[in-house]
């Protein structure tokens, strides 16, 4: 199993949800509205005056097949839209 | 959820919600009335009191000054001032403003109780009158007839005055110039003599044989008969033959004494309309309706009415009120629709989108419809106010939507998909969108709690323009989100069309090339700071040094209407005749002099009594007035001002003329008529204050007036009859009996009424005119004794010629006169005022009198005042607004620079075009402290961005001058240009609020040009000294021992 931990720009929020569906990944956790900025480049996304935007966060639990697809379909959304931003990150853990 | 959220998640909710607005506001515009100006209730009351007998002296002292004296005491009393004269006092009390007129005539009354018992015993009741501007005539028509005249009276009375009334919200009309029809009995005062019989046993004779009478009823057989003794005159033959007395056993009748004339009156008012005789049509509305609808109901009427007269009778229109009005509004709505073509132009220009610009320009007709709901569900007009705010408005209801626009674009551009783009950015935008719009909230909502004149005038403004400002930022932060998500695509290059490329390649080019030329500007400025800030001090002080004394005031412009109403007096006593030879002569001579003129009527003589338009002005068989319409100022080169003018001098020539008054416009002073300069003098004593008024204005006259009006009248010359009392009582007569007898031969008993076809004419019995045209007539006539003697009026006392004194004016409880000019061309009312002051303080006036000005000047400085003290209301308010926004203090302190450059805007631009202060430009410049401030918001808000992004001071504010450049010169040529169809407008009417659009532009312009450079670097010194601050502080900190 694999976490895959999405951050994005809030702008995204409707793809990657559809990017969930594509892969069929049906559960996740999502939080609307959270800062962040990012480690290298871009625009940080505070939600203050001067760096307005807010970003959002969506965690799934998915077998690795899932998460490599999902991963791949989700680079090719940053790279179509390189401004707004959006990173993965994923762990393995434990299926318990 | 949020506004803009639910709005793009609803979008059919939304553009219907915002339909329903725009229906709603369609329908508002279809039914509102229009008028010229805001209603404004009458501020004025006058109570009259007879006191028969009495002289004007007598008047004053028991009538006038007690009145006075109680009445000085109801509230929101602005002037009182009597007019005495002899047996009548008339107090006139003038309100302030605003007053609710029907409690102020309560108090009225309520005093009055109390005073009326120690008024003396003869004295009448007082009465009350309200009076306002809907008692001056709407509508005057003019009719002329050939063959009908002397049965037009009646054909008036029946087929138009009848008809008119019955026109819902027609309060009077009545009918001036045509004399009525009269049975005169014209006696021989000899044959009278011969025969023992006197006017008055004539008119007992035809009263008693002029009258049917039941005599109850009669049984006969089986039936129940009325008897009645039916004697009525049925035909003014029948009159002759009346059997008046018996001269040794032979009958007299009236014929042998008299001769009866059924004609028309023998001295009533003429009328002339373009020379033809004819008569006038007297149209007045009801209280409180609307002028302009009820001229139109009587304009259809009129066609179907004239077809029922007689062939040679035709109506025409000599006055109407409403032409102006209609012509006022049409030519404002002009004026809206050419500031809407220009907003959409520069929209389009710098955005370069059509569909963009829809979704801005979307924003402007809902808005304005939802401020004419306003109007409608108040009860309101469309007039040259209302109409104004929309034209104020159309400019600065796009700023907010522009900025929603320009983000979610940005957005888009970076690659969100529009939907979320849309409320994002929107959420992003909307607490600075609701700022800026606070801030002018900030200017116009404060204008509608101003009271007195002022609030009657910009009551309404401030409401629209704070409902307009209101509905577009609801706009932008629905409708446009909602818009955007569903129209505006990421914007492909390659796609442009050929035609947009060629257009907008150079136009992007020039904007870049303005960015960044202004950046290096900046750049320099912000490194010769102490420069900077001594150039525009310099300024300052400079423009307000040489243009401030420069500046003129007036109180409101006067309009072109199209109307002179002229009077002429001749002496006292004149001969209708000669009245009439010169009316005609100046009638002809200037028909043929100005071809302007469409209609001139004029009328002259006495009016009669129940005509109350034409008893309500002064008439006489001297006074000739004269109503000329020059039709639209659109058609014609000359001015109502310059035709007037020449028609002063011309009847200056005229050395048997004793007094004349051309008043262009038809109306003196109050809103957009003639500007009149006007000096008050107090004073007890008669001679010195007619002294005193003689100088004064001769002083008008050196300084180029042609005309001037002392508002006192000379002593008028009279005849009076001067009776012995001693020789009364030998013949057992009093003055009363004597009194009566001559009236009743001169002027003439009305003996009884003459009924044909259910009219009813009087019969007059006089001395035919022959016998009473000479004093001598009047001493032969016979008066009898009660035992029936016939003694001669030159028995009884002498006829004296004697001088009856003027009336008796006061003003705030003492004797004044007032001298009034027409300020000539060129002239403000403060050079004028100036002027005047200088040659007074010069010449000086005789010992106890004193001067103030009058007239409207009371309004002006009182109008003026208040707007002054609003500036200084909304300069704390826009302060606090944006105090809040910045959570600062200091910023908005810098971006306060702006409003003094925004005056210096508005001095260069009135000293450059020579318009003088008006309340218009006034209320321009107080709005401008309003709208300045906005650009001063947009830079700085910005520069604060940039820093908090971590730019240093320079940096960040040249960077945020090179990317809101863009916006500010947009939202700046909006509103700028926005206002150029009211600045520079031709039109009827634009006279008006020219000075209004002028104010705004030229204050926004300047201040713009000067807050682009001046504002960012007094930003630059003050954050500088803030750092320094913070600096210091730190270091201090820094030096502290460390607490361990």
């Amino acid at each position: 199993m694999k976490a895959v931990f999405i951050t994005y720009n809030e702008a995204h929020s409707d793809s990657v949800l559809e990017a969930l569906d594509k892969c069929f990944i049906r559960g996740f956790t999502r939080w609307e509205q959270v800062e962040g900025r990012g480690s290298r480049s871009g625009e940080p996304h505070l939600g203050s005056h001067a760096w307005p935007t807010m970003n959002a966060a969506t965690i799934t639990f998915v077998d690795e097949d899932a998460a490599a697809r999902l991963k791949k379909y989700l680079k090719e959304l940053d790279e179509q839209k390189p401004q707004l931003g959006l990173r993965i990150f994923t762990w393995t853990i434990d299926n318990d | 959820m949020s506004l803009f959220s639910s709005a793009v998640k609803k979008p059919i909710t939304t553009a219907l919600m915002f339909v329903a607005i725009a229906i709603f506001g369609i329908f508002s515009f279809i039914t509102l009335p229009i008028d010229l100006f805001p209603h404004i209730e009458g501020n004025t009351i006058m109570v009259m009191t007879s006191y028969a007998g009495a002289s004007a002296s007598d008047i004053e002292n028991n009538i006038s000054k007690p009145i006075e004296n109680t009445l000085n005491s109801v509230s929101y009393l602005k002037h009182i001032s009597s007019a005495s004269r002899e047996n009548v006092s008339v107090v006139t009390l003038e309100f302030q403003y605003g007053r609710d007129i029907d409690v102020a005539t309560n108090d009225v009354r309520d005093k009055l109780e109390m005073i009326k018992t120690a008024l003396p015993d003869g004295a009448g009741n007082p009465v009350i009158f309200k009076f306002s501007s809907d008692d001056i005539p709407i509508l005057i028509l003019s009719v002329t007839a050939k063959e009908s005249m002397p049965g037009l009276y009646k054909i008036m009375d029946e087929k138009i005055v009848n008809e008119l009334a019955r026109v819902n919200g027609v309060g009077s009309v009545s009918v001036s110039g045509i004399p009525k029809r009269e049975i005169m009995v014209l006696c021989d005062p000899y044959k009278l003599d011969a025969y023992n019989l006197t006017i008055e046993s004539i008119s007992s004779t035809i009263s008693s044989e002029n009258r049917n009478i039941p005599a109850g009823s009669i049984e006969v057989g089986s039936n129940t008969f009325s008897m009645r003794v039916q004697k009525e005159f049925t035909g003014s033959k029948e009159i002759e033959n009346l059997v008046v007395g018996s001269y040794n056993g032979a009958n007299i009748y009236l014929k042998d004494v008299a001769r009866v004339v059924d004609g028309l009156q023998e001295r009533s008012q003429e009328s002339y309309t373009n020379g033809e005789i004819g008569g006038m049509i007297i149209v007045q509305k009801q209280t409180g309706e609307n002028s302009v609808r009820i001229v139109r109901k009587v304009n259809q009427l009129l066609p179907s009415l004239e077809k029922q007269l007689p062939s040679d009778i035709k109506l025409g229109v000599i006055v109407d009120t409403t032409e102006n009005i209609t012509r006022t509004i049409g030519s404002l709505e002009k004026t809206i629709l050419i500031t809407l073509f220009i907003v959409m132009l520069v929209v389009f220009f710098f955005l370069g989108r059509w569909r963009a610009t829809i979704i801005i320009l979307i924003t402007i007709p809902i808005s304005l419809l939802a401020s004419l709901i306003y109007l409608y569900a108040t009860g309101n007009t469309l007039n040259m106010i209302s109409m104004s705010s929309l034209s104020i408005a159309i400019g600065m209801v796009v700023d907010a939507a522009i900025v929603v626009l320009e983000n979610i674009t940005s957005h888009i551009d970076r690659g969100s998909n529009p939907k979320q783009a849309a409320v994002y950015a929107t959420n992003e935008v909307a607490m600075a969108v609701i700022a800026s719009s606070l801030t002018t909230l900030a200017v116009f909502l404060p204008m509608t709690l101003v009271g007195g004149l002022a609030g009657i005038m910009f009551r309404q403004l401030g409401w629209m323009v704070s409902i307009v400002i209101t509905v577009s930022t609801l706009c932008a932060l629905a409708l446009t989100p909602m818009m955007c998500s569903t129209m505006l695509r990421a914007q492909n290059k390659d796609k442009d069309t050929k035609w947009h490329k060629a257009i907008f390649t150079p136009i992007n080019k020039f904007l870049d090339g303005l960015s960044s030329f202004y950046a290096r500007l900046l750049d320099k400025s912000l490194r010769h700071k102490r420069v900077v800030v001594l150039i525009a001090a310099l300024t300052l002080i400079g423009v307000f040094a040489v243009c401030g004394p420069m500046l003129k005031t007036e109180f409101v412009p006067e309009q072109d209407n199209g109307r002179i109403s002229v009077t002429v007096q001749l002496p006292v006593g004149t001969r209708q005749e000669i009245t009439r030879d010169l009316a005609l002569e100046l009638d002809k001579r200037w028909r043929a002099e100005f071809p302007e003129i469409i209609r001139l009527g004029l009328s002259e003589g006495s009016a009669d009594s129940d005509n109350l338009f034409a008893s309500m002005r002064s008439n006489g068989s001297h006074i000739i007035s004269m109503n000329i319409n020059l039709g639209s100022m659109e058609n014609r080169k000359r001015s109502i001002k310059e035709i007037s003018s020449i028609m002063m001098s011309e009847l200056a020539e005229y050395n048997q003329i004793k007094r004349f008054n051309v008043i262009a416009g038809g109306q003196q002073g109050g809103m957009g008529g003639q500007a009149t300069c006007q000096v008050d003098l107090y004073g007890y004593d008669f001679n010195a204050t007619d002294e005193a008024a003689a100088k004064i204005s001769e002083m008008f006259k050196e300084l180029g007036v042609k005309q001037t009006v002392i508002s006192r009248d000379d002593y008028v010359p009279e005849y009076q009859v001067d009776l012995d009392r001693e020789k009364l009582a030998l013949y057992g007569l009093n003055t009363a009996t004597v009194a009566t007898f001559l009236r009743n031969r001169i002027n003439g008993a009305i003996a009884s009424e003459y009924r044909e076809s259910g009219d009813e004419y009087d019969i007059r019995v006089r001395y035919a005119p022959e016998y009473r045209q000479s004093l001598k007539d009047v001493e032969n006539i016979t008066v009898y004794s009660s035992t029936g003697q016939a003694i001669k009026l030159r028995e009884l006392g002498t006829i004296v010629e004697s001088m009856t004194p003027p009336t008796i004016q006061r003003k705030d409880r003492e004797r004044f006169v007032s001298v009034s000019a027409p300020l000539p061309e060129g002239m403000a009312t403060s050079d004028m005022n100036e002027a005047i002051t200088a040659k007074i303080e010069e010449a000086g006036l005789p010992a106890g009198v004193s001067w103030k000005f009058g007239g409207t000047y009371d309004d002006q400085v009182q109008t003026f005042q208040t707007l002054g003290l609003l500036m200084v209301l909304i300069v704390i308010l826009v302060f606090i607004v944006m105090a809040a926004q910045f959570e600062s203090l200091t910023y908005p302190f810098v971006i306060m620079f702006a409003v003094p450059f925004a005056f210096v805007g508005v001095l260069i631009g009135l000293t450059l075009t020579g318009t003088p202060m008006s309340i218009m430009a006034m209320v321009g410049a107080v709005m401008t402290v309003g709208i300045v401030v906005n650009n001063g918001i947009v830079l700085v808000d910005y520069a604060n961005l940039n820093r908090e992004r971590g730019m240093g001071i320079i940096r960040a504010v040249v960077d945020s001058g090179r990317s809101r450049l863009r916006p500010v010169l947009m939202t700046t040529l909006t509103t700028v240009l926005g206002m150029l169809p009211l600045a520079l407008g031709r039109g009827e009417g634009s006279e008006v609020w020219r000075g209004m659009g002028m104010t705004v532009a030229w204050g926004l312009s300047i201040s713009t040009l000067v807050t682009l450079v001046f504002v960012p670097v007094l930003y630059t010194l003050f954050a500088g000294f803030g750092l320094l601050r913070k600096r210091r502080k730190a270091g201090k900190a820094a030096a502290l021992p460390k607490k361990v």
